[in-house]
């Protein structure tokens, strides 16, 4: 009896002990409901890095030794319940950093919650313009800049022959698409094109036939769309059974990952897209490496490909390992001014925070050709694209 | 003017799936005064059914439809004998609470089977069409308002025409007259829904053909049903199409001259204006 009392005793201290060397990152994502799909990227990539960067022995703060911790909540893909969860992160379950959810729309009204608290979020999943230009001091982002998303693509679509000489813009109503199709539109005019069709569609729209009629009657050469990866599927199964087919499309989401080229089979193929990651042994990284064996170690763990999700949650959890220990502190405050000094190299790429608290990161142009994601346009051609695409009855 | 037939045709293909998809809400609403908001759902599982036929038999979409039938009528059956008879006869809000938990309970238990992850049927000819006068026709769709057709119709017969059919009405219309004329009000409620989770299962079956299915597309098509069911009446399967055609014409147009983020506006509206003018329905004889 007494021996296990006193087993007991230093069982609680050794666990108290522990309990205070543990910081914890909490969280709000999409683990069921519409955004689940795209929310386990984000589960898995802080889950994978915080365990990454345990093995890794963990944080040294102050001549301490710090774990980290991640706690995740379900927001059922409900941004209202989202922003109650990060007041409860922060108010019950004290959680000492935030790390975001996914979609831009909850990352906006999720920083306010930061912002109020006076807590940093560095999150992965928002890219809107709207997060950043408030003034806001407690929010910082890893995806590139919405307004920027076709930036690059228009750039790659100038080095084109034939030359594409007008374009077509399809966007949803949320925070994140209005944002890359205001900035598609100076794109396109710096390009020399021509807008010829700029249509808003109602998020989570299935039916793309009259917009697709649209589109075929003024024979865009291009079309870019900025939507969510249900509504590209749709896009594309509809565009071929009405048999619309442009010199090229290309979309914000859905191209990279695998998912998209399952759904579609072989009419996943010329699909132009983007990414703000690619798996290549060229991103060092301090903890995996580098991408290359992240994306590897990152499959054989959770049984799917990671995308730029997964990447630039990994490097959200990662910014946070870095400015604790460059703060050498856990203040909030502290913390906060160290991740504005931020200037690492990420299996993401590199991470350094502008004065609005996004990264500066260029997009890279992809392709589906014949059955895979090709690189294809970053700051120069990297791989030939396949253009113009061919017709349905061509393929 | 091209643009203007072409999207006119559109939306009446779009209607035979929409008007198929509806048919089994109206029917278990208008006989057995149940309006389930599990429908969507059943709908979500029908997808299920073929997409795993497809991708792992290999049976094709529109072959496997008895099959992803007779599986719904199964669960519809097994649902209405053994749950929903447990709140028959009780208030309205009570079937509406218990099928909302229908609801939720398959949208869980499918994404933990099927996962979250996007599912098409693709057939080979999945985006093939045919051009008539410089009109494309895409062929699925085509087949699939064939297909909404003649279940319609085979429903009509059915209801009119056969020894169920008359018991269904029947129990429909007096509940105490039809027992005494010998109507298992237990059995015709059971087969009921059995016969409105298989044409459920169809639409759904013949959804993950033209668009994907997830575990959260339920909701969505409920509604659409709903307001389906409301614009056609209750009375009558012909009716149904005509709501179907209808409000897909309507998404249509609203689409080309108004605007794609007007659609639920106008179709919405639509409903309530219905709703204030005709409740019975467009052909609906009189609101019970």
């Amino acid at each position: 009896m007494k021996r296990s009392i006193v087993a007991l005793a230093g069982l609680l201290i050794v666990g108290q002990a522990l309990a205070q060397n543990v910081i914890t990152l909490g969280a709000s994502v999409q683990e069921t409901g519409a955004l689940a799909n795209t929310g386990r990227y984000y589960r898995d990539g802080y889950n994978f890095a915080v365990d990454k960067i345990n093995a890794k022995g963990g944080l040294k703060v102050a001549g301490n030794s710090y774990q980290l911790a991640v706690k995740i909540l379900d927001n059922q893909s409900d941004s209202n319940l989202s922003v109650r969860q990060y007041v409860q992160l922060l108010n019950q379950d004290k959680v000492s950093f935030l790390l975001g959810p996914f979609a831009s729309n909850f990352a906006l009204a999720d920083s306010s919650v930061a912002e109020k608290f006076q807590v940093p979020m560095i999150q992965g999943g928002g890219a809107s313009d709207q997060i950043f230009n408030r003034g806001y001091q407690y929010i910082f982002g890893t995806l590139p800049v919405a307004s920027r998303y076709f930036e690059s693509t228009l750039s790659m679509m100038k080095t084109l022959t034939p030359k594409p000489q007008t374009v077509a813009v399809l966007f949803a109503d949320d925070a994140f698409d209005v944002s890359v199709a205001k900035g598609t539109e100076k794109w396109v005019a710096e390009a020399g094109m021509k807008l010829v069709a700029n249509e808003r569609y109602s998020t989570n729209a299935s039916d793309f036939s009259t917009l697709i009629s649209k589109l075929r009657s003024v024979h865009p050469d291009a079309v870019l769309v900025a939507g969510h990866e249900t509504e590209v599927l749709n896009f594309i199964r509809q565009a071929k059974s009405l048999n619309f087919s442009p010199k090229l499309y290309s979309f914000t989401v859905g191209v990279p990952t695998e998912d998209f080229r399952h759904a579609l089979g072989k009419d996943a193929n010329y699909a132009f897209g983007m990414t703000s990651w690619i798996a290549s042994p060229n991103n060092k990284d301090d903890y995996f490496a580098d991408a290359k064996a992240f994306a590897e170690a990152y499959k054989a763990k959770f049984g799917y490909d990671p995308d730029y999700h997964a990447a630039s949650a990994v490097a959200d959890v990662e910014a946070f390992a870095k400015a604790i220990e460059k703060a050498q502190s856990t203040d909030p405050k502290k913390v906060r001014d160290a991740i504005t000094q931020l200037n690492f190299q990420s299996l993401y790429g590199p991470i350094a925070f502008n004065a609005t608290g996004q990264i500066s990161l260029p997009q890279t142009v992809i392709q589906v050709q014949h059955n895979a994601v090709v690189d294809i346009y970053g700051q120069k051609t990297i791989n030939k694209p396949i253009y113009p695409m061919p017709s349905w009855d061509k393929r | 003017m091209d643009l203007l037939l072409q999207v006119i045709i559109n939306g009446l293909l779009l209607g035979g799936l929409y008007a198929l998809m509806a048919l089994g809400l109206a029917l278990v609403w208008g006989v057995l005064n149940i309006v389930n908001l599990a429908h969507g759902a059943l709908i979500m599982l029908g997808g299920y059914a073929g997409y795993y036929l497809f991708t792992l038999m290999g049976i094709d979409p529109f072959l496997a439809l008895p099959l992803v039938m007779l599986l719904l009528f199964i669960l519809g059956y097994a649902l209405q004998r053994y749950v929903l008879t447990l709140i028959a006869r009780s208030p309205m809000f009570n079937t509406l609470l218990i099928t909302f938990g229908l609801d939720v309970i398959f949208m869980v238990l499918a994404q933990l089977f099927f996962s979250a992850d996007f599912r098409t049927i693709n057939p080979s000819y999945a985006g093939a069409h045919v051009t008539w006068f410089g009109l494309t026709f895409p062929q699925v769709q085509l087949y699939s308002f064939a297909v909404a057709l003649l279940l319609t119709v085979g429903l009509w017969l059915l209801l009119l025409h056969t020894r169920i059919g008359r018991a269904i009405r029947a129990t429909a219309q007096n509940l105490s007259a039809a027992r005494l004329y010998g109507v298992n009000p237990k059995k015709i409620y059971a087969l009921t829904f059995g016969i409105g989770a298989a044409l459920a299962g169809a639409a759904g079956d013949l959804y993950g053909v033209v668009s994907q299915i997830t575990p959260y597309i339920g909701a969505t098509l409920t509604a659409k049903c709903f307001a389906i069911a409301i614009i056609g009446g209750l009375e009558n399967p012909l009716g149904v199409i005509v709501g179907g055609v209808l409000l897909a014409l309507i998404e249509s147009l609203t689409a080309l001259y108004v605007g794609p983020t007007f659609i639920d506006v106008a179709s919405f509206g639509v409903l309530v204006l219905v709703l204030i003018i005709r409740p019975q329905g467009l052909l609906g004889k009189t609101a019970k």
